[in-house]
């Protein structure tokens, strides 16, 4: 074997990691010797570099930026192909994929991570599930490298070696760059940074967030643009596009649209947050799902039934609406996120209803505007006696209007609507069950909470209920968005009794 | 955060993005592994972020961060050599500063290298990028191409010399027309 291939095999074998200590010795002989040798064995390591760089980019069928600078490359792991299956590539710009190692570094270096975490330090591990619920192929305990997952149903709680709490809810795909870095293709998002992990960065085929020491939502849909939600604290947040840097504080939504990004409105409760995936875990391992489904079978049944929609099925309804993920995995919901988001129903026909029961599992992402709307008939008209309005508030309370009802005289009421005692206000951002059973026989309101009775409004004029064309989530007249998710809705031509309404919130209580 | 510090985030990344391939591969001169490579990479740029302030702003980014980063390999050597096999410090000494005088004929060869490997047959290409994959043993990339792990290596091996020997063919005969 001649000099010159020995150099090379011991070069290329040091590069592999395969050298002996004997080749290592040759090695450091020959470099320090001969500058010939340390040419070459610059230019091997070089073309090692540029293999590296080259190949991650060809995995991804992308090529590197060339213009007046090079820019950095990093690998998107690639699917296995039961994720092929159900992913489609999609081309991402590597360009901005990389400048924000950077950045967060930055953080990084803010912080000496002291142990926090010793079980990570020496494995390539980038977070550990600690609760998964329905979802499948993640399960608490399993530690998530590089690779890509995709998680069809549920919602999975990660934390960090540096203890950055992360909920990702379903339909989701995701992978880590590293401990400090997440790509979000698509799904929803909510994390929790402590100081040790400033510099979490989030990254999504339409911008990126960068944590300032926060918790903060994503909310990547699988089309359209990405929507960053700071719930506390602070976050850096850029456009794909190169658009400016844009610091966003406490309450504030942004839409990383291209280049310039547009305020949003804040929506906190569309996040399923640290805390809440154990409790929704506990319930599916208790069996509730199918709780629910028995209980709706049941309502099903029953003679009185006017509608009751758990938006399971293919068919659509019409209106302006996003197909989300339910109380259970996999389950679906409607969720009404802009302005005009409304869905139409048409049910109850001309006939009157001396009882009528309202049901709806509901999750409050945003609360505050006069009228978030649950239920409205169309119109508000004189001709109309007993048409029904169900809502939430500006004082976060529940009201059941129908038109042309009286309220009793010694009724106190603060706009002359028999409205509910309780506020929604601490169940925003959680499922909450919401009911109204109206009696014009007995002239009563009766409003529930989660299953508990709250308060029984007397009336003095008490039309039948009148229903027909409506809205959920808004109002044809004026707008009365409600920001959040509905997942079933009980329209019932009787009046529930109070134990009927406990059992029915026990059975659909995605919590335990 | 004061706006100046986010301008100054945006001018840091900026100039590290522009840099950070060479960087890279300056680093990957004087390191053992590719990993290796990447974790002093990471503290590399954590320190020059902490000490962007002092850069100067019409300076050079490149030559700025590869006197940090020949600093972190040489006490990264130092940490690691006990355990580690690694070349001796005086050797990576001579190699990160000749490094640097070669820089922009490395950088040429790096853009020459593309074209180079693009001749390539695909199904080769592909073999390549599986070997530098981290998530695949290199003997199941060895298996899929029908070759032993040694054998696999050798292939290897013969491929990146003939890369070398093509982007040297390429660069004379653009100095020679």
């Amino acid at each position: 074997m001649s000099k010159q291939h020995t150099f090379q095999q011991n070069v290329q074998d040091y590069l592999e990691g395969r050298a002996t200590p004997e080749q290592v010795s040759q090695l450091n002989q020959c470099l320090r010797d001969d500058p010939e040798a340390r040419r070459a064995f610059r230019e091997m390591l070089n073309l090692d570099s540029f293999l590296k760089d080259e190949t991650e980019a060809m995995m991804h069928a992308m090529t590197e930026d060339q213009a007046d600078c090079q820019r950095p490359t990093y690998a998107e792991p690639p699917l296995t192909r039961q994720q092929q299956e159900r992913h489609a590539p999609t081309a991402r710009s590597r360009s901005n994929a990389s400048w924000l190692s950077l950045i967060l570094v930055v953080a990084a270096s803010l912080l000496v991570a002291v142990g926090t975490a010793t079980w990570f330090a020496w494995s390539p591990e980038f977070a550990i599930v600690e609760y998964a619920a329905g979802s499948q192929g993640l399960s608490a305990g399993m530690a998530l490298g590089a690779e890509s997952h995709f998680i069809e149903a549920g919602t999975v709680q990660l934390v960090t070696p540096r203890g950055a709490r992360i909920v990702i809810e379903a339909p989701a795909l995701f992978y880590f760059e590293s401990a400090q870095r997440l790509q979000l293709k698509h799904g929803r998002l909510a994390a929790d940074i402590p100081r040790e992990a400033h510099g979490f960065t989030v990254i999504t085929p339409t911008g990126q967030a960068i944590d300032l020491g926060t918790k903060f939502g994503v909310d990547m849909p699988e089309s359209g643009e990405a929507e960053i939600h700071v719930f506390q604290g602070e976050v850096v947040a850029q456009s794909t596009e190169g658009g400016k840097l844009r610091n966003l504080r406490d309450s504030q939504a942004f839409r990383l649209q291209s280049a310039v990004g547009t305020p949003s409105s804040f929506r906190s409760g569309a996040f399923i947050q640290p805390g809440e995936v154990d409790s929704l875990n506990a319930a599916l391992q208790a069996g509730q799902p199918k709780r629910s489904q028995s209980a709706l079978q049941k309502l099903r049944d029953d003679p009185s039934l006017i509608a009751l929609l758990d938006f399971e099925t293919q068919e659509k309804h019409p209106g302006k609406y996003r197909n989300v993920q339910g109380r259970w995995p996999g389950s679906r919901a409607a969720e009404f996120v802009q302005v005009g988001d409304h869905m139409k129903l048409d049910v109850g026909g001309e006939r009157l209803w001396p009882q009528l029961t309202l049901a709806a599992w509901v999750r409050l992402d945003h609360l505050g505007e006069p009228f978030h709307s649950l239920l409205h008939t169309d119109g508000w008209e004189d001709t109309k006696k007993g048409q029904v309005h169900w809502m939430v508030t500006r004082l976060t309370t529940m009201r059941l209007a129908l038109r042309d009802n009286k309220m009793a005289p010694e009724e106190q009421s603060h706009e002359g609507f028999p409205d509910s005692e309780t506020s929604v206000l601490p169940e925003q951002g959680r499922w909450v069950h919401l009911a109204a059973v109206y009696d014009s026989d007995h002239k009563t309101v009766r409003f529930y909470f989660n299953g508990t009775f709250d308060r029984e409004v007397k009336l003095a004029q008490a039309y039948p209920a009148r229903l027909g064309p409506a809205q959920i989530g808004n109002w044809n007249t004026n707008d009365r968005t409600l920001s959040g998710r509905i997942d079933e809705m009980l329209i019932l031509g009787r009046a529930m009794s109070d134990t009927e309404m406990e059992q029915l919130f026990a059975a659909g209580n995605p919590y335990r | 955060m004061l706006m100046s510090e986010t301008d100054r985030n945006a001018r840091f990344v900026r100039e590290f993005a522009c840099h950070e391939v060479a960087i890279r591969a300056y680093v990957r001169r004087l390191v053992p592994s590719r990993s290796d490579c990447d974790d002093i990479l990471q503290e590399v740029a954590m320190v020059l972020w902490e000490k962007f302030d002092e850069f100067d702003q019409a300076g050079d980014f490149r030559s700025w961060a590869f006197g940090f980063a020949r600093y972190k390999v040489l006490s990264w050597l130092r940490d690691h050599g006990r355990r580690r096999l690694v070349l001796d410090s005086d050797v990576v000494a001579m190699i990160a500063d000749e490094s640097l005088e070669e820089d922009s004929l490395l950088e040429q060869q790096r853009h020459a290298f593309r074209s180079c490997f693009k001749k390539l047959p695909g199904n080769q290409q592909m073999l390549m990028a599986n070997a530098y994959r981290q998530d695949m043993k290199i003997q199941e990339v060895a298996a899929t191409s029908g070759r032993s792990t040694a054998g696999f290596y050798q292939w290897l091996y013969r491929m990146r010399q003939m890369l070398l020997e093509c982007v040297q063919r390429q660069l004379a005969s653009e100095a020679n027309p």
